[in-house]
């Protein structure tokens, strides 16, 4: 009986590490819910990292009483969490590497008027866009001006 | 987004789109994704420069484009609102346009 219990201590580090990784890749997701979306970014970077650490960990502790294909699996599974571990970081630098908008302009500034073709290769003005009239035959209070990257 | 457009026009606000995309481009996502405001083209950044807004080299051929953001205009051209995302993945808060909108007399 004490021997089942031992076992199992050892071995739940490493399957919580496992369902935290795989938590870990889920996460990357949440952007698609209505959640607030400033912490998911860090979540996306510090879940792979805890999961990681408890495979780690799990493993060796795992590691004496293990067979060859169990140890085999563990370090297959140790691998694939470093690499989505990697890839957080990565990630994680990457979409934060936009320019700063130092000249754009700032509240209380006016903005540069533009003449830019719609979806039907019209020229739209943005005094057109301040002034006509919307869908609800009202005027528009105020224009937001979305820029985007590209669809692709 | 076009979820959100009901909310927008009942607080007076027109969202209008713009990016690199051509015409074409923006038809197609237009259709992709249902949305019925205006996605405006601006190939040559042209007024994308002049927003200081542009990325150099972050689009996938290593092309320049805009980065994101937002601006909430008034019927004078200033700004009453505007929004720089960090990460391009975490999208704006539409209640603090919103409630930035109702500011407007």
């Amino acid at each position: 009986m004490p021997e089942m219990n031992q076992t199992r201590g050892r071995s739940s580090a490493f399957w919580w590490g496992l369902i935290i990784v795989l938590l870990a890749v889920a996460s990357n997701f949440l952007y698609w819910l209505r959640v607030p979306q400033r912490l998911i970014p860090w979540i996306n970077l510090i879940l792979p990292a805890i999961g990681l650490l408890l495979i780690i960990i799990g493993l060796k502790r795992l590691w004496p009483s293990g067979r060859l294909w169990a140890k085999i699996l563990g370090i297959v599974v140790t691998l694939v969490s470093a690499t989505v571990f990697a890839f957080s970081v990565w990630l994680f630098v990457h979409v934060r590497d936009v320019p700063g908008p130092a000249g754009a302009p700032k509240v209380g500034q006016k903005v540069p008027d533009f003449s830019l073709a719609d979806t039907s290769g019209r020229s739209v003005s943005l005094t057109e866009l301040l002034t006509n009239p919307m869908e609800n035959a009202s005027r528009p209070k105020a224009v937001l001006l979305i820029f985007y990257r590209g669809y692709w | 987004m076009e979820k959100d457009l009901k909310e927008f026009q009942a607080a007076g606000v027109r969202p209008v789109a713009i990016s690199v995309d051509t015409p074409e481009q923006s038809r197609d996502l237009c259709k992709k994704a249902g949305y019925t405001f205006p996605l405006l083209s601006d190939p040559k950044l042209e007024t994308t420069r002049r927003y200081d807004l542009v990325h150099r080299g972050g689009g996938p051929e290593g092309n320049d484009i805009s980065r994101p953001a937002e601006f909430l205009v008034d019927s004078t051209g200033t700004v009453r609102w505007e929004n720089f995302t960090e990460d391009i993945r975490v999208r704006p808060r539409a209640d603090q346009m919103l409630a930035a909108a109702k500011a407007i007399p």
